[in-house]
């Protein structure tokens, strides 16, 4: 009897417990959120309520790199200088782990609750860092219907990958390619490619010379220069006419940035582009 | 150009075996940048392929990607070279140096104005053009401090506020860019490179440099004339004004044009000239040609250094030749100290 009795305490007690941290939880729900990230900024736009956000990063504005422009538009913008920061007197800043340094180290120094947010490698670490921060803004639920959505489309296209991977090789601005251990090395395993770049010994990011990318017999060239862009040398290399030359002999397409700059929802776009791009029998072009 | 222009240049006896060296060793240096890169290539199969018009992959690559930097490196550094060798003679100065009196400086920042403004796809000739003006303005600025018999200091302040000046307008202009990356870009147009040049750039400037090293070579006799002094020069019966003229355009046409395919590469036209003066008897006017090709020979073997060396990304070429050519200026400044 005294048992049941104290079981009875102790499960009244857990409840109680309980009831108080979720109470908690929507208690500490920040409100008045920063972002400095154009990363950060499309996850806080995703997954927190519009009053919750107080300003998100002048580049999320921008829609040649932003997914979100639109929304981004509805809150001021910030350029990750830490006057700026502080006049919105915030709860929670959300910063990049290599961008605004300076401005995340003085933040600190004055006990502002400050999340730094790592670039994920892989889909693995996507998932983590969607549910870090949709726990960090108390929107758990929001989070893990987010994950879900991704991951029931990934499943869907991976069903439409058929065959022997395609070679591939990406080209990006100032001739960086990416190599094995990055996240875009494993959208392409996804989207069904062989990243030819991930056996040239180049880990993440690497400059690759572009005669190497000519002579490595792909199948798939995938430039990632946003052609609508202003003016630049990083750029130019992408439109050098040994570019245009090659694509008698292979598949060539432009890849905009934006989908795979950013670790959200949008790489499963990024996937699926691929696929499309790749997989259409229509556009192939006969080896000459 | 005049028959007297010509030999005023090439030399009647002694310089001639040395001109013919050097033009073949600035071929050879050319062809060694044709075999020398980062993927391995089998040239002879390439340019068996090149030549029956096969596009084959290796075949591309030579004719989009190592002939155009070849040519590029020899077109450039032949323009450095004369260039430098004309300035010294007018000036009567061993250091004027289109890098160090900032007429590479003034090229690199129009070719910065008009490349990232988006003029320069509007229409093909901006960018050289946008360089050439550039290189004018710097040249007449220049000519305008430290003209007429200036001495070493003045040259040299002169120089030090026109680079200075062009290379903090060069890097505002990169820093007031829309696209994210141009803020990086500023080392290729400070320190110049010749990585996956096209060749289109190539038939885009060869012209206008041509036209430029016409202009300087056409100045051999004038140069030879005015080692006597301006007033001798000018009772000889060689118009100074015109002379001077002829340098400015020569020296803005083919530096201007280079720079902006090439980015700044500094130091060339200052070894080179120095190097051969003793040679050619000390008579500007047959420096010239010499310079231009020994300047092509230096700035190719440049070129491979970069590319043999196991740097990434790529060294820039100026960081090179400033290796070479920053000793120099140290020794012709130190020496120009114990003359006085």
């Amino acid at each position: 009897m005294r048992c049941a009795k104290a079981v009875a305490f102790i499960f009244a007690a857990c409840l109680a417990l309980m009831t108080a941290t979720l109470g908690h939880a929507d208690e500490v729900r920040p409100q008045r959120v920063v972002s400095l990230n154009m990363c950060t900024d499309e996850l806080l736009l995703r997954l927190a309520d519009p009053g919750q956000i107080a300003s998100v990063s002048w580049l999320s504005q921008d829609p040649r790199n932003a997914n979100l422009p639109d929304e981004a538009k509805l809150h001021p913008a910030n350029h990750g200088l830490a006057e700026e920061v502080l006049s919105y007197d915030p709860d929670l800043v959300l910063a990049g782990a290599f961008t605004t340094r300076t401005t995340v180290a003085l933040l600190k120094r004055t006990g502002m609750r400050v999340i730094e947010v790592g670039v994920p490698r892989s889909f693995a670490e996507t998932r983590q860092n969607i549910r870090d921060i949709a726990r960090a803004l108390g929107q758990q639920s929001k989070g893990e219907a987010l994950i879900r959505e991704m991951d029931e489309r990934l499943e869907q296209l991976a069903a439409q990958v058929a065959g022997p991977p395609l070679k591939a090789i990406v080209l990006r601005p100032n001739g960086f390619t990416v190599g094995r251990g990055s996240l875009i090395d494993e959208i392409l395993k996804r989207a069904g490619l062989d990243n030819l770049a991930a056996r040239l010994e180049i880990d993440n990011y690497l400059q690759i010379p572009l005669e190497a990318v000519v002579l490595q017999k792909t199948e798939i060239l995938i430039l990632n220069g946003d052609s609508e862009s202003a003016p630049s040398l990083a750029t130019q290399a992408l439109h050098h006419p040994i570019v245009t030359a090659l694509a008698e002999k292979l598949r060539l397409f432009d890849m905009p940035s934006r989908l795979w700059t950013c670790a959200g929802p949008s790489i499963v776009d990024a996937v699926q582009l691929l696929i499309e791009r790749t997989r259409a029998p229509s556009s192939e072009r006969p080896p000459s | 150009m005049s028959a007297d222009a010509i030999r005023a240049a090439t030399g009647r006896s002694g310089s001639l075996p040395l001109l013919f060296g050097l033009s073949l060793l600035s071929v050879l240096m050319a062809l060694a940048s044709l075999v020398i890169g980062y993927a391995r290539l089998d040239i002879v199969a390439a340019a068996s392929d090149a030549l029956r018009g096969t596009h084959s992959l290796p075949a591309l690559v030579l004719l989009e990607l190592r002939v155009p930097r070849a040519a590029l490196g020899f077109v450039a550094g032949f323009s450095l070279g004369i260039t430098g060798a004309a300035m010294q003679g007018l000036l009567r100065n061993p250091l004027a140096e289109p890098g160090i009196v900032g007429v590479s400086g003034g090229a690199a920042l129009g070719a910065v104005l008009v490349f990232y403004s988006g003029l320069a796809g509007a229409f093909l000739l901006a960018l050289p053009l946008g360089g050439i003006a550039g290189a004018i303005l710097a040249t007449v600025l220049l000519f305008a401090v430290a003209g007429r018999g200036a001495g070493t200091t003045t040259l040299i302040l002169a120089g030090i506020a026109i680079n200075s000046f062009a290379g903090a307008l060069t890097t505002l202009a990169l820093n007031l860019s829309p696209n994210p990356y141009a803020a990086f870009e500023i080392i290729f147009w400070l320190m110049g490179s010749l990585a996956d040049r096209s060749l289109p750039q190539l038939w885009l400037v060869l012209p206008l440099m041509a036209i430029g090293w016409a202009l300087l070579v056409s100045t051999a006799p004038a140069l030879d004339g005015l080692t006597l002094g301006e007033d001798t020069a000018a009772s000889l019966g060689f118009d100074l004004q015109k002379l001077r003229l002829k340098v400015i355009g020569g020296a803005a046409l083919a530096v201007g044009s280079a720079v902006a395919v090439t980015g700044t590469i500094g130091f060339v036209g200052l070894v080179v000239p120095h190097l051969l003066r003793p040679y050619v008897g000390n008579r500007p006017g047959r420096l010239l040609l010499v310079s231009g090709f020994g300047g092509a020979s230096l700035l190719l073997g440049a070129d491979i250094v970069v590319r043999l060396l196991p740097i990434h990304p790529e060294l820039k070429l100026g960081v090179v030749t400033a290796l070479i050519g920053a000793p120099f200026l140290f020794s012709l400044v130190y020496r120009h100290r114990s003359e006085r």
